[in-house]
């Protein structure tokens, strides 16, 4: 650190959202992460063509959702009695039981924050195309962020197991067609979180915004 | 030595949504220009909203662990089990490898966050000497984990489904689950409002006033 240099204003970029440091550097190079100096907290981690993957697997899981909602995921039976499991006939039933509040919260976490995702990233990655969608994709990425730990397809995977291997001992346990699907969502569910960087849709935005000035500045002057 | 240049000096937060910086205007909150959230320098009331979700969340962990979660009836025969009896139940049918991970979701996960949250905000509170990285590491570890004490109530979910035979089998929920899932929730939310910059801010804060007593000091020798 050169002395007699502080004086003039140094352009932070970025502050470190978990312990506030000012940085210099803004972004990560492709393919890697950038990390805080201080807290190690991961400040952007910059995924390969992050866009288009993800409107690619986003719509991958749009169409997976619906074999995996009306599918059955499990059989059980015992003797000659059977019953099957769906993503949302135990909801069904919860509700019916009068577990009006756990119902709901097994209901969000496992079908509708998954399908919310999915939903909002293919709007995200499809509508940042276009400059008047700016806001409501602006909002989406926001929506995207808070809904984003919500989604809970792989601890519902692990229930999955866990009532396998639990009522094995009583009867007769069957895997179903829908859940080889729902390991799929759940896989692709995992993957699009891994390759969506909003960066890049801010910085997509910000690239149609700076063109649009320099036409119009353009138009201008001539 | 240079000391670590911090946002909130300079008048410039991050946006806790985009992560981009912002200038704050006088009142110390503002919109983002760029994704339409709130940005305050530090959550409001963070400490206060933090302390009131964890002790909501550890008088919850009573009933939930007090009260049955399921019952599970076969041939006409059953009682309720609460989470401790099912952990037990899984260890004495000598499946000790599920028992373990209900054992770690539903009881080491709850109890370990809503500790780690109390040690948290003690140190905050209190401004204790603290250890940042070590902080840092637990709140990522709290903020990480919360989600996988839902897996007991997905599979309860499932298994009410796929158990309904009448007076042959039946798997119905108590109301320990409805406490149970609301510790989850209100956890959750508990790690959402803690703002880890508060961790720097106390750390920051002990750091000058302990150079300022050095130079004290070194005045007060020479």
């Amino acid at each position: 650190m050169q002395h007699g240099r502080d004086k003039t204003p140094t352009h932070w970029q970025r502050a470190c959202h978990e312990c506030d440091l000012l940085l210099t550097g803004r972004l990560a190079p492709p393919g890697q992460k950038l990390l805080c100096p201080r807290c190690n907290a991961t400040l952007h981690r910059n995924a390969k063509n992050s866009i288009r993957y993800t409107a690619a697997l986003s719509l991958t899981g749009l169409v997976l959702f619906i074999p995996t909602a009306s599918l059955p995921l499990l059989h059980f039976s015992i003797f000659a009695f059977g019953a099957e499991n769906t993503l949302v006939n135990g909801v069904l039933s919860l509700f019916d039981a009068g577990y009006i509040w756990l119902s709901t919260l097994v209901l969000f976490c496992s079908v509708l924050a998954p399908l919310g995702k999915f939903l909002l990233l293919a709007f995200i990655c499809w509508g940042s195309g276009w400059a008047f969608l700016d806001r409501p994709v602006g909002a989406a990425v926001r929506w995207y962020q808070h809904l984003k730990e919500w989604g809970m397809l792989d601890v519902y995977m692990l229930g999955i197991l866990v009532a396998l291997i639990k009522m094995s001992d009583l009867g007769k346990m069957e895997v179903e067609p829908g859940l080889y699907c729902f390991v799929a969502m759940m896989l692709v569910a995992n993957l699009t979180t891994l390759s969506f960087d909003p960066q890049a849709v801010w910085d997509r935005m910000g690239r149609r915004r700076e063109r649009r000035l320099r036409a119009a500045g353009a138009g201008e002057s001539s | 030595m240079n000391r670590p240049q911090r946002a909130l000096q300079h008048g410039l937060a991050t946006c806790l949504c985009c992560h981009q910086l912002v200038e704050l205007p006088a009142g110390g909150r503002c919109q983002c220009p760029r994704c339409g959230a709130r940005v305050h320098g530090r959550i409001d009331g963070s400490l206060m909203l933090t302390w009131a979700l964890t002790i909501t969340g550890a008088l919850l962990l009573l009933p939930a662990n007090i009260l049955p979660v399921m019952t599970v009836i076969y041939l006409a025969s059953g009682e309720p089990s609460t989470i401790i009896s099912g952990v037990m139940q899984l260890y004495h049918a000598g499946l000790w490898g599920i028992a373990l991970i209900v054992f770690v979701a539903s009881i080491a996960v709850p109890v370990m966050k809503l500790v780690g949250l109390a040690l948290l905000l003690v140190q905050i509170q209190f401004r204790l000497p603290l250890i940042p990285r070590q902080a840092m590491k637990l709140y990522r570890v709290v903020s990480g984990i919360g989600r996988w004490s839902l897996l007991d109530l997905f599979m309860i979910s499932i298994l009410v489904a796929l158990v309904d035979m009448g007076a042959i089998a039946q798997v119905a929920a108590g109301p320990g689950s409805t406490a149970f899932a609301t510790v989850v929730v209100v956890t959750m939310l508990a790690a959402r409002s803690f703002d880890p910059r508060l961790i720097w801010d106390v750390y920051d804060q002990r750091q000058s006033v302990n150079t300022e007593n050095d130079k004290k000091g070194v005045a007060g020798n020479g």
